[in-house]
């Protein structure tokens, strides 16, 4: 029972912190890090089955594009924004990623890449849509209802929720027959399919969750940022790119794998930008690509894997050894 | 017809002539390495910044850079890769290739960035914007050249793999490479060869191109994405496909550039390469050997 609540703890201390700590940068900083958990965690959904996606810039730039135009144009708000994006990345999902499923290993990665770069070009062009390179602004009205705070307090709770929602939900689809079907996936997925697994249905269950929790988060995302154009909510470095890079980092297919990246290596890149800013532009992305190398090299399994035996409960000693093996 | 439509044809025809180049280095390493290199056109993208400060500073023409200086960097560049990264990883999955090619990707363009900055370049050499007649056809002399240079090279490389020795292991290699390992051929040294060589390739296009192009640092996530789209065209592994390949999509690439949008030509040839995958993913001339394992069946 006591490994069940610590997370609850950990949850109380974090949702205690804005009490005491208000610093702008302080609190953007962790903004950014629950950000990124649940972008990653999101990301990962779909990474179980063994794809990995370099394309979720698509569903976020979705998402976002979708809540902003209906703000600016039609004066919704954000809150029912939020369902639009959800079902325009759902419906993107649908059209564009569902076919790919069936291309396994490089190619769903190229293809996937391939489509995000497609979305930025029709974005550019559509300018009566999205007012091309310009970019939109959301006009800021002040207040819960339209989502929009004079501080970084609220976002912080905001995103704090998102990333916890995003960890619970990844959890329980881990856990859930889904789950295990899309590691059965990933292993082998011919002896999948031989075992009656469904593999098409799983893929396709996993890509419509992560699509549209990462569409969820375009739209929220936006409203954090306010001012969203072609490249910067397509953007594949920021939104394909470092999602995908966490959950490789601190582990793919696992629950904490992409949290733990995301821990790791947000600090680590807005350190750099800040402090080193223009002058060394591209440094925080060069550390990220030796840092996909190195854990490539080093760890396969990501960080988690190293850190995994420490954090294992342990078995109950059984006199027979072969018994003992089979329950590690 | 009229002659823009010509004109038009013949530019995207000179300007695939490169995109074969490159092409053809990607099909060289991964029919012999067997690795999807993610990297690919960022080594383009390396060769496009040698020429262009050897132009710069030292005023070394492009064309003889490409093959005295372009060259023989990238054949380097080539073999340190495949002994330091690929080399350890052979044995792991496909996936853990993907990262670790995908990884130096991105430390690459991140290195440009901080090295060059963003901006834009390009090289303005005497031939740059002269341009000849032929028929009423106005005709680009670098993107001639260009296509000539690429043609001989091509050609260079095909009697190179069907006439020599060592193309006949390279052969053999890409063909089954246990057995050619059975029979004595080191295979390590074939894959490190091929690399350099695929890279050196891939130089030299960059070089080529950048006559009548621009080079900024991430620039090549799209030659990668253009050189995929040119294999899976052909057939990933096809030689003789990946030089067709390369004529269609520098030729999709004028006529979408000219009548549809210039911002849409790039969107354009991309929602070909899934088309392609998902319909004819073997490609319109058939598949080179052993390409089941990267998701082609």
């Amino acid at each position: 029972m006591r490994a069940r609540t610590v997370p609850f703890y950990f949850l109380l201390i974090l949702g205690a912190i804005p009490l005491f700590f208000q610093s702008s940068y302080f609190l953007h900083m962790f903004i950014l890090i629950f950000f990124y958990i649940s972008l990653s965690v999101a990301w990962n959904i779909l990474s179980l089955s063994g794809k990995v996606s370099l394309g979720h810039a698509a569903f976020f730039g979705l998402g976002a594009y979708t809540s902003t135009i209906l703000n600016v144009k039609h004066g919704i708000i954000p809150w029912v924004g939020v369902f639009a994006g959800l079902a325009v990345a759902l419906v993107g999902a649908v059209v564009l990623m569902i076919p790919l499923l069936r291309l396994r290993g490089p190619m769903f990665s190229l293809a996937s890449i391939a489509f995000g770069e497609v979305l930025i070009r029709i974005a550019v062009v559509w300018r009566d849509m999205t007012a091309g390179s310009e970019g939109m602004t959301i006009p800021f009205k002040p207040g819960w209802l339209t989502m929009g705070f004079q501080n970084n307090i609220p976002y912080y709770y905001l995103f704090l929720i998102l990333a916890a929602a995003s960890v619970y939900l990844a959890r329980r689809i881990y856990h859930s027959a889904l789950g295990h079907h899309l590691r059965a996936v990933a292993a082998d997925e011919e002896a999948a399919q031989a075992l009656g697994v469904n593999t098409s249905r799983a893929q396709i269950i996993a890509l419509l969750w992560s699509a549209g929790f990462t569409g969820v988060l375009g739209v929220f995302y936006a409203q954090f940022v306010y001012i969203i154009d072609p490249d910067f909510a397509f953007s594949s470095m920021l939104f394909s790119v470092q999602p995908a890079l966490n959950g490789i980092i601190g582990g793919m297919g696992t629950i904490w794998g992409p949290v733990l990246g995301s821990v790791l290596m947000t600090p680590l890149g807005e350190y750099l930008r800040s402090y080193l800013g223009h002058l060394q532009q591209g440094l925080s992305f060069f550390i990220y690509g030796m840092a996909l190398i190195a854990v490539v090299m080093i760890m396969p399994g990501g960080i988690v894997s190293v850190l995994t035996p420490y954090f294992r409960r342990k078995v109950p000693a059984s006199k027979d050894i072969s018994e003992r093996k089979a329950v590690s | 017809m009229d002659g823009i439509f010509i004109q038009v044809i013949v530019s995207g025809l000179l300007l695939g002539g490169v995109y074969a180049l490159l092409s053809v280095g990607l099909n060289l390493i991964f029919g012999v390495v067997r690795v999807i290199n993610f990297a690919h056109g960022d080594l383009m993208m390396v060769g496009m910044y040698i020429t262009f400060f050897l132009y710069s500073y030292l005023r070394i023409d492009p064309y003889l850079a490409s093959i005295l200086f372009v060259a023989p960097a990238l054949f380097l560049i080539g073999l340190v890769v495949q002994r330091l990264l690929i080399r350890p990883l052979q044995s792991t999955s496909a996936l853990m290739l993907i990262f670790a090619t995908f990884g130096f990707s991105i430390a690459l363009q991140n290195l440009a960035l901080m090295a060059f900055k963003a901006d834009y370049r390009t090289i303005l050499v005497p031939l740059s914007t002269a341009t000849f007649n032929l028929a009423g056809i106005s005709i680009s002399v670098p993107r001639l050249v260009a296509f000539s240079f690429a043609l001989i090279l091509l050609i260079a490389l095909y009697l190179l793999l069907r006439f020599t020795l060592l193309g006949k292991a390279l052969r053999a290699v890409a063909e089954n490479r246990v057995v050619t390992q059975l029979m004595g051929v080191r295979v390590q040294r074939l894959n490190l060869l091929a690399f350099g060589l695929g890279s050196a390739i891939t130089g030299i296009a960059g070089a080529l191109i950048l006559p009548f192009s621009y080079v900024f640092p991430s620039i090549g996530g799209t030659y990668t994405l253009v050189a995929f789209v040119v294999v899976v065209l052909g057939g990933l592994g096809n030689m003789a496909g990946a030089f067709l390949g390369g004529l269609a999509i520098g030729l999709v690439e004028s006529l979408s550039g000219t009548y549809i949008a210039p911002a849409l030509k790039e969107a354009i040839y991309f929602v070909i390469f899934i088309i392609m995958l998902l319909v004819r993913p073997q490609g319109l001339f058939g598949l080179g050997k052993g390409t089941e394992e990267v998701g082609l069946k």
